[in-house]
């Protein structure tokens, strides 16, 4: 090879001695560089927030004042209802003692709930993520799993059955899908709850109490897995075709292994990053679609709450509960990213 | 050419069939007003039955379908040429420009925006263009990337170099050469963002969040869902949800294959 072209030597020798040092730095500045992204996108929701609900017609004493609350209040006493709320004064200052109370980490009070904003949303939180992580293995593993089987083969058996029906709940909006499986397992055949995270009376004990709560969660989370599921069967099923073509593939089935061995230790290892960073990117449309199937199953989560804050025109708690959950699905987004671009370098 | 045609055609009926509707609506032949059969089941009447006052489902549905459609149809045309727009400005705006639009992007990929759009529809109860403009800002920024991709791709092209070399200016080669390239990706990103403002409109509607007056098949399921314990959800609810779902899933298979991978689906509702 002559001196002029470059050569693969030429590249690889500096960075095996110091360019390893440099890109673990790099990356590092990547990955907080993206937390930056993230507070600065927050910061924005938090003013979005603040100044939308202050531009708007009426603000949540006006509401307040059209129903009984308002009942024999004099003047004065609705002006200093006005400053307690925080209505006083102009937008800007508004907005300033808004970001002075966030700081201080109180995010408003809910007068229908009779509660601390922040105290409601730290009890709906739980059953948000119970309901989440109880459907992610459901759509994760369920999902990859079909997905290969339907890739290493297609247009055979399981491609030819499997890809119709997940086309068909691909298409069906995560309401209906939902609202289907409460008719179904709650109305026309009920052996499941169709309602709450727990039996009007829980029982006593804690076997009997986990029962209880596994019983009201099974139909939410079976609908929020069916809609997720979709997307990783159909990831799986691409990534499998293509990887069926790799060498790596080809060469174990040579060999003769197990066909577990190769559906596990070999296209489900490399599926991981793929599918992780698919997560990161369905993380914001996950919640969203958890707020639908609360919202179906008058599930208390954080999806319920927020509709109800909606109905009751709680404006503070509304507020305070999009202000949150914004927080933990940037912070949830930024750790995803993190752990996938550290897992799609591994390879 | 046939695949091409053939969607030409369905789009073409698509549009004369929503204008026909409309038309008889503004002319008084549909009439949506409530009457004293109340809940009354499927039968000569009423085709599809009546809701809790006294509607009628059938014509309900059929109004409702040019409203659906052009939500979605309209939302989805303003962001893919938004997205190319933009595309446009990345691949040949400068560093500036390009590193500007590309930020804005990364902001609006990583806000979750279907709390903004809970918030905001909440205090507004959009109507269909406050509804359409709340869909073009949230939706625009997901496809901007991709058509940077392709548009960075054809732009080294020959047949673009060789008439850029010539003193063609970037106007010319996007009217004669690139705009033919970039054709099949437009299509499949229409596809894709009818899919998703339609989803997205729907699930708004379904929350009871829009104007109350705006009627789409998203606002009849949700009216629908106070007779979930009667039987009266056979008519109310399965009809609109049945072509909601068909929307989607004729969106999905004409979608491109590729895209199928997970792509199309986007984020949910």
């Amino acid at each position: 090879m002559d001196n002029a072209s470059p050569s693969l030597l030429d590249h690889s020798v500096p960075t095996e001695i110091t360019g390893a040092g440099s890109r673990a730095v790099e990356r590092f500045a990547r990955f907080l560089s993206g937390f930056v992204l993230r507070l600065l996108i927050f910061c924005f929701v938090i003013v979005l927030c603040a100044v939308l609900s202050r531009m708007m017609p009426g603000d949540t004493l006006e509401v307040m004042l059209s129903t009984d609350f308002a009942r024999g209040l004099g003047a004065g006493e609705v002006l200093q209802l006005q400053e307690a709320m925080g209505l006083g004064g102009g937008i800007a200052s508004q907005v300033w003692d808004y970001w002075g109370k966030l700081l201080s980490g109180d995010l408003g009070y809910s007068i229908p709930h009779a509660a601390p904003v922040l105290q409601l949303l730290l009890t709906a939180l739980p059953w948000t993520g119970l309901l989440i992580l109880g459907a992610m293995p459901v759509f994760l593993i369920g999902g990859a799993l079909a997905g290969i089987e339907a890739g290493q083969l297609p247009g055979g058996t399981v491609d030819r059955w499997v890809t119709p029906v997940v086309t068909i709940l691909a298409s069906l909006p995560p309401f209906t899908g939902a609202v289907l499986l409460l008719l179904l397992f709650g109305i026309l055949w009920p052996v499941l709850p169709t309602g709450g995270a727990e039996p009007l009376f829980p029982s006593t004990e804690h076997l009997g109490r986990a029962m209880g709560v596994l019983r009201h969660a099974i139909l939410p989370m079976l609908a929020l897995a069916l809609h997720e599921l979709a997307r990783f069967y159909f990831l799986a099923r691409a990534e499998t075709l293509n990887l069926a073509q790799r060498d790596f593939i080809v060469n174990a089935r040579a060999r003769g292994i197990s066909p577990w061995r190769l559906r596990w230790a070999y296209i489900g290892r490399s599926l991981v990053p793929a599918c992780l960073s698919r997560l990161s990117d369905t993380l914001t449309g996950l919640v969203s679609a958890v707020f639908f199937v609360e919202i179906v199953f008058s599930y208390p989560g954080t999806g319920y709450l927020i509709y109800s804050a909606i109905l009751d025109r709680d404006y503070d708690l509304l507020q305070g509960a999009v202000v949150f959950m914004a927080g933990v699905v940037l912070l949830m987004n930024w750790l995803i990213d993190g752990l996938s671009a550290h897992l799609a370098r591994r390879g | 050419m046939q695949v091409t045609s053939r969607r030409r055609l369905l789009l073409a009926a698509v549009i004369l069939l929503c204008l026909g509707i409309w038309l008889a609506g503004a002319g008084g032949l549909l009439e949506y007003h409530s009457s004293k059969e109340v809940l009354a089941p499927p039968g000569q009447g009423h085709w599809l039955g009546t809701n809790e006052i006294g509607q009628d489902v059938l014509t309900g549905l059929i109004l409702a379908t040019p409203t659906t459609l052009a939500l979605a149809i309209a939302t989805a045309l303003v962001t893919v040429s938004l997205a190319v727009g933009a595309a446009s400005l990345v691949v040949f705006g400068g560093p500036f420009l390009s590193a500007l639009v590309l930020r804005c992007v990364d902001i609006l990929q990583v806000v979750p925006t279907m709390l903004l759009l809970l918030l905001i529809a909440a205090l507004v109860s959009p109507g269909f263009m406050a509804l359409f403009f709340l869909l073009v800002l949230t939706g625009w920024s997901d496809d901007v990337r991709v058509a940077a991709a392709v548009l960075r791709r054809e732009a080294l092209r020959e047949n673009v170099q060789y008439p850029r070399v010539m003193g063609a200016g970037w106007v010319y080669c996007w009217r004669w050469h690139l705009f033919a390239a970039l054709r099949p990706l437009l299509g499949a990103l229409m596809v894709q963002n009818i899919r998703q403002a339609a989803l997205k409109s729907a699930g708004l509607a379904f929350l009871g969040l829009t104007d109350p007056r705006l009627l789409t098949w998203g606002s009849m399921m949700q009216s629908a869902m106070d007779q979930l314990y009667t039987d009266a959800w056979i008519w109310l609810l399965l009809p609109p949800a049945a072509l909601l779902s068909l929307l989607l899933h004729t969106t999905l298979t004409l979608g491109d294959r590729r895209l199928r991978s997970g792509a199309v689906l986007g984020p949910a509702v």
